[in-house]
């Protein structure tokens, strides 16, 4: 259960998010929708932990507010951040990565972490399960990876780490129809009753694949509308035009 | 030139000390009158305007030398693969020669193979003055050594000599091959000066892949000089790894002097406290149809501050030549510099170079995807670092010394 209380965040002097309220049940999945400006991306920031926005308000999750938690606590708490542009960082090997990310989520939460053969085994399994092709894993990080690519290592990591919270920011953007359709699949697989999904896209298209439970329209900082999946479809032949001031 | 009178008077005592041949002694008589002439360099040289040395020479105005004596290298700066050790300790070599079928490596003595020129580079006319010691590695025709060679250069925490000059000497004959990894580690608490000089010359067809380590230098002043000649279709591959190594030049010319030879030529600075350390390189271009390629990276801490200067030069005959350099540099504090003087120097119009020099801080972008995976801020610097560096490590072609030097950067292989 995720409880979204009163956030205001700000950049500097500008205020982008304005008194949003919204609770996301255990295993729930969320989309919010919303024309460019809106403040999507900075939701997903703010509930990230990145730095650079003034945040108020309280987001309570597993008992605590997660305000009060940097990036790492969050994710180590189970709060993951599906990027919509994912970082290439030269030098970085994919695998390596992988295996400091998920033995860092597992020391913070008191479990066992894994050697090099245990890991290589969990990920070879997984990488499989997505197409990924596991010489990519002995690739640096990102770099050089398609599109598509990049965001199947996005939804590997998530199948990875087992979050229970998983804000996805405009996943779809930079994927044809078949790798959307991959990685739809990996976020189906992953559903379950204690996984709560936020998923911010601008299209409708998305939501083909990924059903929500609930569709919110985020205008001007505000959620000002809240419907089930059939909203999608409205907001697609509609625009969001009505709900711009 | 009264501050030089002591220099000169350890010269004197030093060739009385000493039994060569009539050719040496002119030799290094002409190198001392060239260095007496204009003395230790100073920042007005363009060629050592941002170097470390220019303050730190004139501390040693007399010098005394390495005396032979029975030491015995620790075991745990040994290398723990197989390998030809060739093992200097404070200065004096105390490994026996090595004479194998296609190849020797000996004390170099009387030098009587090294070029006998002097230039105009003061601190290498020093050390022409003033060689004592060195190795002589020569490979037959068709040799190629399939264990690598290890020169321990080691000087213990009791070295007492101020000055210790070195001159190598390295010839790879026709269709040879060897990997040669040099091991600097300077462990005296006393201010020397140290200098070496290592001529390279590289025949038709051969392969020589040359890899050096300089580290924990803090009070020493080191002056690294290689020169390399390159006939048709030989390849160098040059890399230096410098972990805190204060005042310390590392200079390079090399002369592509034959058709189709390569040489790539890779550097790491990986610098803490307030350690200066200098990279020079010069490429020289002198028949056509030639490759190069420059590849530095300086990961600098605290106050340290790291110089890179690199010159392609391309005669008016070489055409065809491909030329590349590329230096980047992680500022990873207020307090660091970076000087960087990349150069391209042109005579030829048919030719293909590119240069091309950054310097900026961490990518906090980058920090924040990783700490978004549940990775600390302090482990996700780190990673980047190793990462930034990683990358030209991997321009090592030898799969054994790659990793060597992974993992002296804390790389972990482990999931490779």
């Amino acid at each position: 259960m995720i409880e979204i209380k009163n956030l205001k965040v700000s950049v500097e002097e500008k205020q982008i998010l304005k008194e949003l309220n919204l609770s996301i049940g255990k295993g729930e999945v969320h989309a919010i929708m919303g024309p460019n400006g809106s403040g999507k991306s900075t939701l997903s920031y703010a509930l990230s932990g990145k730095e650079g926005y003034n945040v108020e308000g309280e987001v309570i999750f597993n008992k605590k507010n997660l305000l009060e938690l940097n990036a790492e606590e969050r994710a180590q708490q189970g709060v993951f951040l599906a990027f919509q542009y994912p970082i290439e960082i030269p030098g970085v090997f994919t695998n390596n990565f992988l295996r400091t990310s998920l033995n860092s989520v597992r020391k913070a939460n008191n479990q066992k972490e894994l050697n090099a053969v245990e890991f290589l085994k969990i990920v070879k399994e997984k990488a499989f399960e997505l197409k990924i092709d596991p010489e990519m894993l002995s690739r640096p990080l990102n770099v050089g990876f398609s599109g598509g690519e990049k965001k199947r290592n996005e939804i590997l990591q998530m199948s990875l780490l087992e979050p229970s919270f998983i804000i996805m920011d405009e996943t779809d953007s930079g994927l044809d129809i078949d790798a959307l359709k991959i990685v739809s699949n990996g976020v189906n697989t992953l559903r379950n009753q204690d996984r709560s999904f936020l998923i911010i896209t601008h299209y409708q298209r998305l939501l083909n694949y990924i059903k929500p439970d609930f569709v919110h329209v985020l205008s001007d900082g505000k959620i000002v509308k809240t419907g089930d999946w059939k909203l999608a479809l409205e907001l697609e032949d509609e625009g969001y035009g009505k709900f711009v001031n | 030139m009264q501050e030089y009178q002591e220099i000169k008077e350890s010269f004197e005592k030093f060739i009385q000390s000493i039994s060569t041949t009539s050719d040496d002694l002119d030799f290094r008589k002409k190198s001392l009158n060239n260095f007496l002439q204009k003395g230790y360099p100073v920042s007005k040289d363009e060629d050592w305007k941002y170097s470390p040395l220019t303050n730190d020479l004139r501390k040693f105005t007399t010098f005394d030398f390495p005396k032979d004596q029975n030491k015995i290298l620790p075991d745990d700066t040994k290398e723990l693969y197989e390998h030809y050790a060739v093992i200097f300790i404070d200065g004096c070599m105390v490994s026996e020669d090595i004479t194998e079928n296609g190849f020797s490596i000996k004390k170099n003595n009387l030098f009587l193979k090294s070029v006998k020129k002097e230039g105009d580079n003061p601190v290498l006319n020093l050390n022409n003055a003033f060689a004592s010691t060195g190795y002589l590695i020569e490979l037959n025709k068709n040799c190629s050594i399939d264990k690598p060679i290890v020169i321990y250069n080691y000087f213990s925490k009791v070295h007492q000599a101020s000055f210790c000059s070195f001159k190598n000497f390295i010839l790879l004959n026709e269709n040879s091959k060897a990997t040669i990894y040099e091991k600097n580690i300077y462990l005296s608490d006393k201010e020397y000066l140290i200098t070496a000089n290592t001529e390279i010359f590289l025949s038709k067809n051969s392969d020589l892949k040359k890899y050096n380590l300089n580290c924990n230098n803090k009070y020493s002043t080191i002056f690294n000089f290689s020169k390399a000649n390159l006939d048709e279709s030989s390849n160098l591959e040059f890399f230096t790894f410098s972990e805190n190594v204060n005042s310390c030049r590392d200079e390079s010319v090399i002369n592509l002097n034959g058709k189709n030879s390569f040489a790539s030529i890779n550097a790491l600075q990986l610098q803490h406290s307030g350690f200066v350390h200098e990279i020079k390189l010069q490429i020289n271009h002198n028949e056509e149809e030639t490759k190069s390629s420059q590849f530095v990276k300086s990961a600098l801490h605290d106050e340290s501050i790291a110089v890179f200067q690199g010159k392609i030069f391309v005669d008016s005959k070489a055409q065809k030549t491909d030329g590349y350099q590329l230096s980047r540099a992680l500022l990873l504090s207020d307090n660091v510099k970076f000087f960087s003087k990349p150069e391209l120097e042109i005579y030829a119009d048919d030719v293909k170079c590119s240069h091309g020099s950054s310097s900026g801080s961490i990518d906090e972008e980058s920090i924040f995807y990783l700490r978004s995976r549940g990775i600390d801020e302090k482990s996700a610097k780190e990673l980047m670092i190793n990462g930034f560096l990683a990358e030209v490590i991997d321009k090592v072609s030898n799969k054994q010394f790659r990793e060597i030097f992974y993992k002296k950067i804390g790389h972990n292989l482990e999931n490779a």
